[in-house]
């Protein structure tokens, strides 16, 4: 298992926040760990909007939003002392998104495999998650990525931040 | 110049009474104003407005002001014609909220990919002349599920050797129906066991109502399967029991892991109440239970384990 390569799960919330912090002050001095933070875009549903015009904008929103709160990340990362190109961070986009470029791209039914997925081809060697803490209502109905990843990942390490 | 509604009807509802005629639309977006007597020109077509559909839960009438019953002028057949309505409500289940959005144009995407498949309702969506996609709908010939269920006198145990595994049958492939939805990436949105109807000519089960749709991104079918769990306990239950509804006695048995994760009062083990269920069918239950400590993911994993529920119908010889 490659203890040197580090990737963090990220969607901008306070809980993948909290995984940055830890993961900064665990291994922000020691400068041979390579740390990723990867954000899966999460477009939002077509369905939801009038028209298509008002569904990309809010696509675009989010996208800009998701990819500040990346750079926060990366920054606060490097703040903590890892070297500035041992930090990288990879935004991966929907396959559903109006506004895709990328030629890799989420299939969007699942948030935790795709993280696992990008563990996998990337030779990561632990997974950081963040848990939001939800009823088991919550969990049911919604499902939960940090559970999801417990649950099917094999091969790496799994550091869940609640 | 167009003729007006009542030259219209005149010509082709000769029996319609002339004190009722009323307007002619071909902008639908105004539905408030529609009303019985009034004819919509959709493409090459007109329908007759007959009245309002209205939504009939718990005893109550819901108006469906958007939802019109009517009568095609030229083919004298009888249509739900669904105007545009959007709305995001509040749904509640148990002790959460969950917020839907209505949107035509799902249903109308949904109707496209079902045509001419007799597990969903049939359809289709003509464009009035504001743009607005209006859903012209066939009537689904049969009966709510529910409704059949409720209306059969007769005890639950001859009920569930004799009948329930013809109605289990039905339902996993009314369950593989969702399914292929799923696997075009596309959810129901609103699966209800008065969403589901049984065709009086074949005995299938055909789903209605494509029209709501949800954001849940980490288990985006997570609400179909829920859906799914309610309808599946009140065919196993012949109806639906709560623990308000059982004897002093019963209830003494009944602990909170034997109810449902989402609504505390409602028994979804129901081996307790008929000791006659097979494990594998308690064990599909239970999996919607608050006990439940891993859920299904997919319809497929529901559906295995219903197959395996019916394997076991088979050799207990129900």
């Amino acid at each position: 298992m490659n203890t040197d390569k580090i990737l963090i799960a990220y969607d901008g919330s306070d809980n993948a926040q909290r995984s940055v912090a830890y993961v900064a002050a665990m291994v922000g001095h020691d400068g041979t760990r390579q740390v990723d933070v990867a954000a899966i875009e999460r477009p939002a549903d077509r369905d939801l909007f009038a028209d298509d015009a008002a569904w990309k904008a809010e696509c675009q929103r989010r996208n800009a939003a998701m990819r500040d709160a990346l750079a926060q990340a990366r920054a606060m990362l490097v703040a903590a002392g890892i070297p500035d190109g041992k930090v990288g961070t990879r935004f991966v986009e929907s396959c559903r998104s109006p506004l895709r470029e990328a030629t890799e791209c989420s299939i969007g039914t699942s948030i935790a495999l795709e993280v696992l997925r990008l563990a996998e081809e990337g030779g990561y060697g632990t997974v950081v998650v963040g848990r939001r803490g939800v009823s088991k209502q919550e969990e049911f109905l919604f499902g939960s990525v940090s559970t999801k990843i417990i649950h099917a990942a094999k091969g790496l390490a799994v550091w869940v931040v609640a | 110049m167009a003729p007006s509604a009542r030259e219209l009807l005149t010509r082709l509802a000769p029996d319609f009474p002339a004190r009722h005629v009323g307007e002619l639309y071909d902008d639908t977006s105004e539905f408030m104003r529609i009303g019985y007597g009034d004819v919509m020109v959709l493409g090459e077509r007109h329908f007759l407005v007959l009245r309002d559909e209205a939504e009939r839960r718990f005893g109550m009438e819901d108006p469906k002001y958007w939802v019109k019953r009517c009568r095609c002028l030229e083919t004298g057949g009888r249509n739900i014609v669904k105007l545009v309505f959007h709305e995001n409500f509040p749904m509640t289940i148990g002790s959460m909220v969950v917020t839907c959005t209505r949107s035509p144009r799902k249903e109308t995407r949904i109707l496209d990919l079902v045509r001419g498949d007799p597990r969903f309702m049939q359809g289709e969506t003509i464009y009035d002349v504001a743009g607005n996609p209006v859903r012209i709908l066939d009537l689904v010939a049969g009966k709510r599920l529910d409704e059949k269920i409720e209306a059969l006198e007769m005890p639950h145990r001859d009920y569930f050797h004799d009948l329930f595994p013809t109605v289990l049958e039905r339902f996993i492939e009314a369950c593989q129906a969702i399914k292929w939805l799923h696997d075009r990436n596309e959810k129901h949105g609103d699966v209800r066991r008065d969403h589901l109807y049984v065709l009086h000519d074949s005995g299938q089960y055909c789903w209605i109502d494509f029209d709501y749709t949800f954001d849940f991104q980490e288990s985006p079918f997570g609400l179909d399967l829920f859906g799914l769990g309610n309808i599946i306990q009140f065919l196993v239950g012949m109806g639906q029991h709560t623990t308000q509804s059982v004897s002093p006695a019963m209830r003494a048995q009944i602990t909170s892991d034997d109810c449902s994760i989402m609504f505390p009062n409602r028994i979804v083990n129901l081996q307790k109440l008929f000791p006659y269920i097979p494990l594998e069918l308690t064990n599909v239950l239970r999996r919607f239970s608050l006990a439940a400590e891993v859920y299904y993911d997919t319809a497929g994993e529901l559906i295995d384990d219903l197959c395996r529920a019916r394997q076991a119908l088979g050799r207990s010889g129900v």
